[in-house]
Formats: structure tokens, sequence, C-alpha cells
């Protein structure tokens, strides 16, 4: 298990022991060999479906290495290729979509920093000899303000804004801003405000100054490229930088702002009154302050969902569990959209690295964005050809199985179908959803339920069964399975139930929208709305018949009945859709290729507990070495287990404090107990270290003192116990309670 | 130093209040603490000699051999995984109990063949990551082969900052090309400070570096924000307990029951002190005296001066002061600041240790 030598291109190879003492070295070089490789593969990978044994021999290594090693390399470079593919997709999709949802809010961002900027200009430039001198342009009159912007952007977590403050600077800087960004971490009181400056020169200028002066700022925006642009300094967490150290820079700044004109965007995290806390009101009156307000993370999230899951920008979907413990997660423990982006990048990866059939993915999306066209189980055919898996199966098999390939392109071809439908319905849901307030993630987790959906059938059909033609008079909407599911779906239908017509008029105007392309559901949709248009003129005539014969209350009632008809029309469309469409990917054969579902491999890969688990290890040891020696007895410990183990088991007895003496003395007691058991003919496990120290009782003694130092050592670098203070030189503290 | 010394028992003691009541939280929903306060001391176990100590402690027969070695190998069937996973552009974060210091070295010299691998060893007191981004620049340089070739002098006059700068812009042609970064323990106490961290922080963030680092410590992640962890470093977790001894990782951790550090035992001070002049010897002698007849307080400088003087020990205070750097490198003398301002000298040796020290160097 050692590493071995570094290679020869290293030119000061060392041994093993000396590297663990320097403080850093080079194991070894990128081999040269490796590149080659690397291009062999390059060149086979473009003509993946013409390989041939001879190709994949000649890029092997030479010495010995086998044709599985080849597979091997070839399957990572696909991996990384169909995973590059998808996830640039999704990426660049899920950019868009937030761009496009804060398009306004920069907007209005843009227009103030013009309106600011002209407003400063307004105070006059300053003359030639004016701005050439190394201080500030001083009036008699009242000194300028610094504009600053309040941006709220309503998170708990800094991590999100540090994406939209990105964006927002490549938004101003295209709209012909010099724009700059600091952090908290430089408004800190161990940089003070040199540390500041000097950052703010480094960012604007681009080349470090020493001593930074703000003067040579100044005359960088005099020169003739930089003049007559706004100068625009954003600080993303406002909340997190030192006030005295910023007020000194806000008061420079303001004293300088005809010969720089500075505009400041704050990211402020809490509320409005932000500023009040952390500047004293001198720097206050300097301040001009503007306030603007950004979404909150569930609209970001939920227009993330609808782009990357519900639309499909790839083929790429999560099983249920999965998006259960994202939405979990997000909505209970992290609350920020990275995080969840983060997530789904991981599970993407997972997905790639699991699932042999996954590599498909990356030619679906190639050619879907070459053709635009959809996919057709012939083209489908033509990937699964080209997998290397199948390529070697179909020579063993000599093309025997023609008929079942054929097969399972259809089913392919027809998950998407159903992927298609299902996100229709979906959406239809959703749009319905927003007169109720369903959030789209909640939404999503439940239309992914694949355990819901057969009782959705079997519900409907039981009632099918049983009478078909229910009188409408009691609770008609309880004839549809949906409103008796419970969750969210039933939530938004019952809202559909009680929507005055002119809303649900809007609705179906909006599912129209949504169905255009999809057939099988715009003719129900068109059924729907004839008939309802069909009864809105047979009531609009009845009332006109109504209010000149009968006087007008009697028409009103009959038309809340027939918009209350209307309303469960509506019901009936959507149960419809639910029933026959919203078919949850998982139960749709050959869903393993789209659909990621490994929820507890990606909760290990995402989210690690080391301070359980390394209890755990210690603890419960032999679950994971699988030794014969240590498990037959329960929770007793044992001489042959771990010392570590042993030591902190016997940890667990104490306190927060641990007496070392007494620690000692059990631990000892319980690894000795191996010499008295020695005695005994009984062949016992760890018999060769006592071998040779049975002669010495002192050779014994050091070797258990030592195993129990080097113990204390091994639970001081996991940080389970804390060494003894000078107050306390007999007792070590323990640190992790109960796991 | 004294002042210091003062200072930090003081803080120590200050956090300790601060930590008993939520220790006493958890501790209340244990169910195993009955709590019993022993009296026992340290000093009442019969420590063999420490040579002995030292000898036995490199002399540790392992346990579980097979076992280990088997779920070491269990986990090469993950290489690919993690190879993949650094393709992709994800660092690894080891971590589980037991050195994972040979597996990530092996899984470095196995499966990273085609990339330039530098080891971090985190373990140390020290590591100056400036070296190691000037190493990480010139490998970079190297495998690119670019143009405008950054000469290596130039690189070790720049700073940390455009150093990662350098990095982070470098252009790479080939997507595939990265330098891999291993750094054992990133949570060393070399590397535990919060600039060192965000410094890595940065670095894994650089398009052509990829991180592969192990943590021991349970409260490693504490070191991080979520943008340090869920974007720059964009960490995956692997869970892979190796049960091997620590035994780099705990080379600079000191023996609890050898008492080196904090007191000297007998025989380290009497091979110190057989090592030094006669004189000086005799100097430690006086010291040693007055310190077995007024065991509660140290001796005034002044008053050791006089007596050494008497005896024609030393001529001079400089000569005194050179005996005393020499005993205070050696912790064989400590300074005190006594209650009347006077700087004071202590030996931190029990009063029968000292006679021990005595009769052996007599």
């Amino acid at each position: 298990m050692a590493p071995s030598s570094p290679s020869e291109s290293c030119p000061q190879p060392l041994s093993t022991a000396e590297n663990d003492l320097q403080p850093f070295f080079v194991l070894h070089k990128a081999s040269h060999h490796g590149k080659d490789r690397t291009s062999a593969g390059q060149g086979k990978s473009r003509k993946r479906n013409k390989l041939s044994p001879i190709l994949s021999q000649s890029a092997n290594k030479p010495e010995g290495s086998s044709t599985e090693e080849c597979d091997r390399y070839m399957r990572r470079k696909m991996q990384i290729e169909a995973f590059d593919i998808v996830w640039t997709k999704i990426e660049s999709t899920i950019k868009d979509v937030l761009r496009d949802l804060n398009a306004s809010v920069f907007n209005n961002i843009q227009q103030w920093v013009m309106e600011c900027f002209d407003a400063i200009r307004l105070v006059g430039e300053p003359s030639i000899a004016e701005a050439t001198r190394s201080f500030p342009v001083l009036n008699n009159t009242t000194p300028l303000k610094v504009y600053s912007a309040l941006v709220i952007t309503r998170n708990i977590e800094f991590v999100d804004d540090i994406m939209t403050f990105e964006e927002l600077g490549l938004f101003l800087k295209s709209h012909g801003c010099h724009v700059t960004k600091l952090s908290s971490m430089e408004f800190s009181l161990k940089n003070g405000i040199a540390g500041c400056l000097k950052a703010l020169l480094r960012e604007f200028i681009g080349s470090s100054f020493d001593p930074a002066d703000i003067q040579t700022l100044a005359s960088w925006y005099r020169e003739q490229d930089n003049y007559n642009k706004p100068l625009v300094l954003m600080i993303n967490d406002l909340e997190r930088c030192c006030g005295s150290v910023l007020t000194d820079f806000i008061l420079m700044l303001s004293e300088w702002v005809v010969k720089v004109p500075i505009i400041l965007i704050f990211g402020v995290a809490t509320t409005v009154d932000a500023p009040r806390n952390i500047f004293p009101s001198h720097a206050l009156e300097c301040l001009c302050p503007s306030m603007f307000m950004l979404v909150t993370p569930a609209e970001r999230m939920d227009a993330i969902v609808e782009s990357v899951f519900i639309k499909h920008c790839t083929t790429f979907n999560i099983g249920h569990k999965v998006a259960q413990l994202l939405r979990n997660y997000f909505i209970n423990q992290d609350g920020t959209v990275t995080s969840f982006i983060r997530a789904l990048k991981v599970a993407c990866l997972l997905h790639f690295s699991m699932e042999p059939l996954s590599l498909i993915q990356g030619r679906v999306i190639v050619e879907d964005q070459l053709r635009n066209s959809g996919l057709s189980p012939e083209t489908m055919l033509k990937y699964m050809e080209e997998l290397p898996s199948h390529a070697s199966y179909n020579l063993s098999r000599n093309k025997m199985d023609d008929q079942t390939n054929k097969s399972m392109a259809e089913g392919l071809s027809e998950l998407l179908t159903v992927q298609k439908l299902w996100s229709t319905v979906v959406l239809c849901l959703y749009e319905a959803g927003k007169y109720s307030g369903v959030r789209l993630l909640d939404l999503f987790c439940e239309a992914l339920n694949h355990v819901l959906y057969p009782s959705r059938d079997s519900v409907c059909k039981k009632r099918d069964e049983k009478d078909h033609d229910l009188s409408l008079t009691n609770d008609p909407c309880q004839q549809y399975s949906i409103m008796q599911s419970g969750g969210y779906i039933c939530q938004i239908v019952r809202k559909v139930r009680d929507l005055p017509s002119g809303k649900l008029d809007q609705l179906i105007e909006s599912w129209e929208k949504l169905t255009v392309d999809i057939s099988e559901i715009y003719e129900k949709l068109k059924i729907l709305q004839s008939s309802i248009r069909c009864k809105d003129g047979k009531s609009s005539l009845r009332n006109s018949k109504d209010i000149s014969k009968r006087g007008v209350s009697k028409g009103s009632i009959n038309n809340d009945k027939d918009s209350r008809m209307s309303n469960l029309q509506a019901i009936a469309f959507l149960d419809d859709l639910v029933r026959n469409y919203l078919r949850p990917i998982e139960g749709i054969p050959f869903h393993e290729i789209f659909c990621f579902k490994n929820v507890e491999k990606l909760q290990l890969v995402l989210i690690g507990d080391p301070r359980r688990t390394i209890q755990v290890d210690l603890l419960e040891f032999h679950n994971m070495l699988h030794c014969s020696c240590c498990n037959k007895s329960g929770k007793a410990l044992l001489p042959s287990m771990h010392d570590s183990s042993i030591m902190y088991s016997l940890a667990q007895e104490h306190g927060d404090l641990i007496n070392l003496h007494d620690w000692f003395q059990s631990f000892r007691t319980i690894v000795q107990h191996t010499n008295k058991r020695k005695q005994k003919p009984k062949h016992t496990p760890q018999p060769k270290k006592r071998k040779d120290t049975t002669g010495s009782e002192d050779q014994n003694e050091a070797s258990i003192q030592a195993r129990f130092c080097r113990g204390v050592i091994e639970l001081q670098v996991t940080g389970l116990v804390r060494m003894p203070s000078k107050r306390r030189p007999d007792f070590v503290q323990r640190i992790a309670f109960g796991i | 130093m004294n002042n210091i010394e003062n200072w930090e028992e003081e803080e120590e003691e200050d956090e300790e209040e601060d930590l008993e009541f939520s220790r006493n939280y958890f501790l209340a929903k244990e169910v195993q603490s009955s709590v019993k306060k022993s009296k026992r001391k340290i000093t009442d176990i019969d420590v063999v000699d420490e040579q002995e100590l030292r000898e036995a402690a490199l002399h540790i027969q392992p346990k579980h051999e097979n076992e280990i070695a088997k779920l070491m190998d269990s986990y090469t069937a993950m290489y690919p995984e993690w190879l993949l996973s650094l393709s992709c552009g994800f660092a690894l974060l080891m971590y589980g109990f037991g050195s994972k210091k040979a597996l990530i070295e092996d899984f470095a010299s196995k499966t990273l063949t085609e990339y330039s691998v530098v080891v971090i060893n985190g373990y140390l007191q020290t590591i100056n990551l400036k070296q190691v981004l000037i190493t990480l620049a010139e490998l970079l340089c190297d495998q690119v082969k670019a143009k405008r070739k950054v000469s290596g002098r130039q690189l070790s006059s720049q700073s940390i900052e455009d150093l990662l700068t350098f990095l982070y812009e470098v252009e790479v042609e080939d997507k595939d090309c990265f330098v891999c970064v291993v750094i054992h323990n990133i949570d060393g106490p070399g590397l535990r400070d919060s600039d060192t961290q965000q410094y890595l922080a940065r670095l894994a963030s650089c398009t052509h570096i990829r991180m592969v680092a192990s943590i021991d410590h349970v409260n490693a992640p504490l070191f991080w924000d979520k943008n340090m962890a869920h974007t720059q470093f964009n960490w995956c977790w692997y869970h892979v307990p190796t049960f091997a001894p620590y035994k780099v990782e705990g080379m600079f951790y000191p023996l609890i029951l050898a008492h080196g550090s904090a007191s000297q035992s007998v025989k380290t001070a009497s091979i110190v002190l057989q090592s030094l002049t006669p004189n000086a010897q005799s100097v430690f002698k006086v010291l040693a005296e007055y310190q077995i007849s007024h065991p509660d307080e140290g001796m005034p400088i002044s008053d050791l001066y006089s007596v050494c003087r008497e005896r024609f020990l030393v001529s001079s205070q400089v000569t005194l002061n050179s005996h005393l750097t020499e005993f205070k490198d050696h912790e064989l003398v400590k300074t005190k600041r006594h209650s009347d301002g006077q700087d004071c000298l202590h030996i931190p040796l029990t009063t029968e240790a000292l006679q021990k020290v005595l009769l052996e160097i007599s």
C-alpha cells in the first residue's frame, strides 16, 4: 500500500520516509505516456463507432496493460464527455433563468447608476488644474454625498449573492460602467483603510500599488479611455464588513467624489436598517441611499426547477427520493440555491459514474441540438449501437438480437414522450397552483412520487366500476380521485373549484399556451373550452331572458351554478390529465438511463458528517473491518480490539473529564486480559505480540503504556479529546458527546 | 514570557467556564454518565523509563493487519469514481478513522499518472504556502508549455496574491489538464489558520488545479463557510476509514505518560547537565540546593549571582547569563516573576527528582 516511488522525471526522488517530513513535494510529474494516450483516446472517441480491436491495442500501454484497462479509459472519456455536455447545458440554462429573473432589478439599478452619475456631473467637472492636484476638490458648499444602492438580497446566506453580484457586475460593465467588487474580507480591521484602498486600486487599475493612494485612482480616471464613465464599487455583504474601516472609507470617498465619481452598491442581507446599525451618523450623512429588492430564494428555486426539470433542458432527471432530499435540504437546512445547484451537479456526476447506459444522454442532447428533432426509435437505436458495451455485446452475439434492440429503442423513445406529457401536466397544475401559492418545488416532488401514481389510478378505477354517473348534487368534486389524495395537487384542485369565472378563463387560456404543442392534451382542452363556451352561450342567452322575464335574483343563482359547472369541468380536465399523463418517470421502463435515484449515495458524497462518522468508526469498527476476533461478544471490550477503539469506548464511561489514571488502568485491565487467556491452551487471536514479550514483564508494561500513549494521540488527532490543561494535569477533556 | 503564560491560562479558564454550561447540557443527555470524578493522579501511574517508552511506542504491534489490508484494497474499486470526480471538476475530501496517507498516495500514483501531483503534508507544523504555489505554477507552465512562460525567478518574486491570480487565469487548451494537489490533513496545525484556508480555497477554485485532501479532526468542516465548501473547494465527501495507525500524523504530539514537555525527567536533565562545563553544573547545583531548601519560592537572580561570585563560579553577570540561557534552552530553568517584581529562577522538577539529579551529576 506504500506509495510508489516518484517517477523518473522527478529531479530528486526522495524516499517515502523523507517525503513524510517534507512540507510538500512533487509525487510525480505528468507522464508523457499519459499524454500520448490522451491524444489516442481523443482520436478514438471521435470514431467511437468504428472502434476496432487493432486501434484499441495500439492505444494500450506497452507493458502489459489489458484491453480491460483500455475500455475503462474509454469509458471514462465518454463519462466526462457526457457529463460535460449535460452539465454545461443545465448550468447555462440556470444562468439564463437567473439572469431573466434579475433583469428588471438590474435594469433599474443601471438606470439609477446613470442618474447618479449625471447628478455628480451636474455639480461641475473639476478643471484640469483642480483635477491634477493631489488633494480633493473642496467646495465651500455642503460636502457631496456618495450615492449608494442597498440591494436587499432576502437571503440568509451570502453565498447566493456572490453569483448575483457577479452577474450584476457583468451587466453594468456591458452598459459602460467601470465595475469592481470587494468583499467584506477587504474591509477587515486587520487590513485597515490602506488594505481596502489597495484592493480597490488593484481591482480598478489592475496592478498593485504600494503605498496605495486615491490620487492614483483619480489620475487613472482622468485618462481618456476611462473618463466619462461611472465607477461602480460593489460590496456584496455589508453586514460582514468592519464598520469603522468602512466608515473611514466612505468619508474619504465623499471628499473625492467629484474627482472619482464612485457609486456604491451594497448587498444587504438583513433589513434596510443595516447601514444605520453599522455606520455612525456622520458617515450616514455622507450616503445617499436608494433601495432595490432581489427575488427571494424560493422564487429563484422555482424558476430553476421549472427550466431544468419540468421543461427538461436536458434528458437528465432525478427520482422522487432524490428530489425529496434536495427539497428538504433546501427548505430545512440550507436555504441557498447554490447548494441546490451543487447537489444537482453531484447527482449528475454520480449518475454518469454509476449508470453505464446513462452515457447515451450526451449523444441525445448533441443530436437534439443539431437537428432539433424529436427522438425517434431509429435515432435511439443508433445511439445504442454506438455504446461500447453494446458494441462488444453485439460482436459476441453476432447481432442476433436485433428485435430486442428495436423494442428497447422504442421503449426509450416512448419514455421521452411520456416525460413530455408529464411535464405539460405539471406545468398546467403549477399554473393553477399559482392561485393557491403552491411552490413548484413542492409540486415537483409530489408529481415524481411513483407510489402515489397507482393509487390515483386505482381510485379512479374503483369509481368507474361503482358508479359512473354519480349524482352531482352532494359534493360533486369528491368523485375525482385527485380531490381525495391530499397533498399539493389536491390543494391546487380545491382552489380551482372556488375560482371565480374570470380567473378561470385566464387559467384556461394559460393552459392553452402550455398545451398547444401536445396534441393529446390540447384536444382535451379544446373540448373543455368548447363545453364551457357552449354553457356560457346558453347561460347568457338564458340570462337575458331571465332578466327580462323573472328579474335578476334567479338569474344570478343560475349564473353561479353555471360557473360552478365550469369549475367542475376544469377539475375533471385536471383529473383526467393527472390520471392519464402524470406518470412519474420511475414507473416507466428504462428510466434508469435518464433518472438518478440513488439517494443514499448522493447523501454520502454531498454531506459528509465526520463528527458522527468518526465516532461510529471507533465504536463499531468491526462493521468495517469484518474481523472474526472482535464481533462475537456483543458490546464487551476485547483485548483484540483496536487500541483506540477500546480507549474511546472506555472514555464513554466518563463525564466530560477523563481521569488519565483511571483511564489507563481500565485500558490495562482490558489489554492484559489477553495474557490470562493466553495461559489457556485455546488459541486466541493476536498471539504474535505476546510471544515475544511473555518473558519480560517490564517490556510488556512499557508496551501497554506506549499503546495507551498512542491511543491518546490518535484520539487527539481526531479531535475527540483535549489535552490536560495546567489547571487539571490529571484529566483529558472529552469533546464529543453522543453520536 | 510569564505574563503570556498567565494570560493564556486565564483565557483557558474563561473558555472553560463558557463551555461548562453547554457541556453540562450534553452530559445530562447521556445516560451512562454517572459522573464519578476521580482524584487519582497521573503521577500515580508507575511510568516506565521514558527512553523505554519511546522505544516501545516505535514498535507497537499493529492489530488487524490483514483486515486493514483488505479494507484498503476494497477502496481501489472506487479509484475510477474518484478519478471521474476530479476530471469533472470536483475535489475529493477523505475522512474516517485511520491514516489515509498511504491510501491517497496510492490512489495518486496509480491513477493520476497523466497529471502532475504535488503532496502537501499538512500534519507538519509549518508549511510555506508560497513555495507550494510557486511549484504549482512551474508545473503548470511545464505542462502547458505556455508561450509567455514565466521563469522561476520571476515566479518566486511574486506575492501569494499574484501567484493565485496567475494560477486562476492561466489558459490551457486541453480541458482535461490539471495539476493535482494532495493535502494530507488539510486540518493540520500548519494549515489551520483562516488565511491559509482562504488561500487554499482560492487555489482549489482554479480551473487547472484539483484537490484531494484528508481530514481527521471531527470539527474540521467548521473551517469553511458555504462559499468555500460548496463553490471553491467543491468537495465530494468520501468516507474511507482505514484504521491504519497515525504514524507520521501523530509524530509531533507528546506521549502523554512521558512528561517530556511539561517537566523534565531526571534522566534527560542529567544527560543535559553532564554535557555542560563543571562551572555550569555548579551553578545549577547552587540553584537546585536553594530550591530544595525553599521549595515554594524561586531564587532571585541577584541572589544567585552573589552566591556564585562568592564561590568563584562566575566572574560577571554576563557569564551567569550565558549559563542561564543554556539552562533555559534545555528547559532546565524557568523564570517566574515574583510578587515584588523580581525575576526568580525555578527548576521545573520535583524536589525528589532534583535530589536524584544532584546525585547523578555529582
